[in-house]
């Protein structure tokens, strides 16, 4: 059972962030529930109120404005593993999209519950970093938007100020010929590991490097010091420099042992599927079939 | 629709209407309840069963306007104007759903427990591929967990069921 509390859904966003705000501690946003309604059954959180987000229309699209994707942060994960926006404009989200729990997950949890839940063990995320994208978030004090690297801040925890929701995330596609991966070992629905790479190549050497990292540590990131390492490198040196970053990795990502593996499993791990993603990521550039 | 300015010492219900395996249902339903319990404890439809509650198991599961949904962990006042499908609504009055008789056919349960969101996932998948493969089957089924460990078995039915919806459809063009 789920102890009482009530409903409240404004149409527009400035309503949502006015409400947010008049309700404080009280009331928690509620997108799809997927998340927020297990925390409730396990008594974690007790909200008074919720703030049902879902009858805002424009947080229900995925739409591309010429430049971008611009997603609606109510979409569900199932609209977005299907959308076929998703798949010309950034394939690498949908593959992480098909991979989100289990198909009724999919069809209840939205993108910015999962964001905004920023439970390190999840996959868009790890995705959207490679893709450099940002977010919109809007409060009483109006909108502003952020890097995503920037709204990721710790476990559970994001840069949202108390009275602010996510609205929109925008998603930028890889420049031309370039080619990506998005790489998951699983246990318990929950990915232990993902890994995420993007590249392009350079007469048989690596070119540009993005590589993401999800679920060892606090938070999914970016391997900014390794990409620069990377570049210019063949493909077996490039694994070769993962499989030795051992420590880098260990001192970047922070990793956390817990019910998934334990600490120096997932470095171990994280060395093999980014050096999977690479290679398959490389083999994408020049245009993929 | 809510009323959301009332003390929090009344319970908040919607006032909601619905169609349970195509028959309408309407009534009062307090926010917080769950679709799970609307339907077992209100309706009186106890096919769809409680498990894990934590989105898991796959045992609460039905179809809310076709899409898979953890019955447990949906706010029934959700539901209000949609379609719901659950596992008493699958077949087609006395007639077996061709899942059903697969199932039966290929001994896909022991306990059974999981049985009627095994079969929910099933008919889903199928609405959406009639030419599944067990790589597939296992994509839409990771969500629904058998510690009968009967899932060859549940796998088998479900190409069986496919076969069969494929040859019945090819006969009846629609």
């Amino acid at each position: 059972m789920l102890s009482p509390f009530r409903v409240v859904t404004p149409t527009t966003i400035p309503e949502a962030a006015a409400e947010l705000d008049r309700l404080g501690d009280a009331a928690q946003i509620y997108a799809g529930g997927a998340e927020l309604l297990l925390l409730m059954r396990h008594g974690l959180l007790e909200p008074d109120y919720l703030v049902n987000i879902k009858r805002v229309p424009s947080l229900r699209g995925i739409d591309w404005d010429g430049q971008a994707l611009r997603i609606g942060a109510a979409v569900t994960h199932r609209e977005l593993e299907q959308a076929a926006l998703v798949h010309d404009h950034a394939p690498t989200l949908g593959e992480a999209e098909r991979h989100v729990g289990n198909i009724r997950v999919r069809n209840q949890g939205t993108l910015g519950g999962n964001l905004c839940f920023a439970d390190p063990h999840a996959d868009p995320g790890t995705a959207l970093l490679v893709h450099d994208a940002t977010v919109t978030v809007e409060g009483a004090r109006g909108p502003r938007q952020l890097p995503l690297d920037d709204f990721f801040v710790g476990t559970y925890e994001t840069a949202l100020e108390p009275s602010e929701l996510l609205t929109e995330v925008q998603v930028t596609p890889l420049p031309d010929g370039w080619g990506w991966s998005f790489e998951r070992l699983e246990r318990f629905y929950r990915p232990t590991v993902n890994a995420s790479a993007a590249v392009s190549a350079d007469d048989g050497h690596l070119g540009q490097v993005r590589l993401a990292v999800g679920c060892v540590g606090p938070r999914a990131l970016r391997l900014r010091e390794l990409e620069d390492k990377l570049r210019g490198l063949r493909l077996a040196d490039a694994q070769r420099a993962i499989a030795q970053s051992g420590p880098y990795l260990e001192e970047r990502l922070e990793p956390v042992s817990d019910l998934l593996g334990a600490a120096d499993y997932k470095i171990h791990v994280t060395s093999v599927l980014l050096g999977r993603a690479l290679e398959q990521a490389l083999a994408g550039t020049g245009g993929r079939q | 629709m809510i009323d959301g300015e009332a003390r929090l010492e009344t319970v908040q219900t919607v006032a909601m209407s619905l169609t349970v395996n195509g028959e309408p249902w309407s009534g009062e339903v307090p926010v917080e309840e769950v679709l799970l319990d609307l339907l077992r404890g209100r309706i009186g439809l106890t096919g769809t069963k409680r498990g894990c509650e934590s989105e898991v198991c796959g045992a609460c599961e039905v179809l809310v306007d076709g899409a898979p949904v953890s019955s447990c962990n949906y706010l029934a006042f959700e539901a209000d104007g949609r379609s719901i499908t659950t596992i008493e609504g699958v077949g087609d009055g006395e007639q077996l759903h061709p899942v059903q008789e697969a199932f039966i056919r290929n001994a896909a349960a022991q306990c059974g427990y999981c049985t009627p969101g095994q079969i929910m996932s099933a008919v889903a998948l199928l609405r959406e591929d009639l030419s599944p493969t067990y790589e597939s089957i296992a994509h839409w089924l990771v969500g629904n967990i058998c510690r009968c460990g009967c899932y060859p078995a549940i796998a088998r039915s479900i190409m069986e069921a496919a076969s069969e919806l494929r040859d019945s459809t090819n006969d009846h063009p629609r």
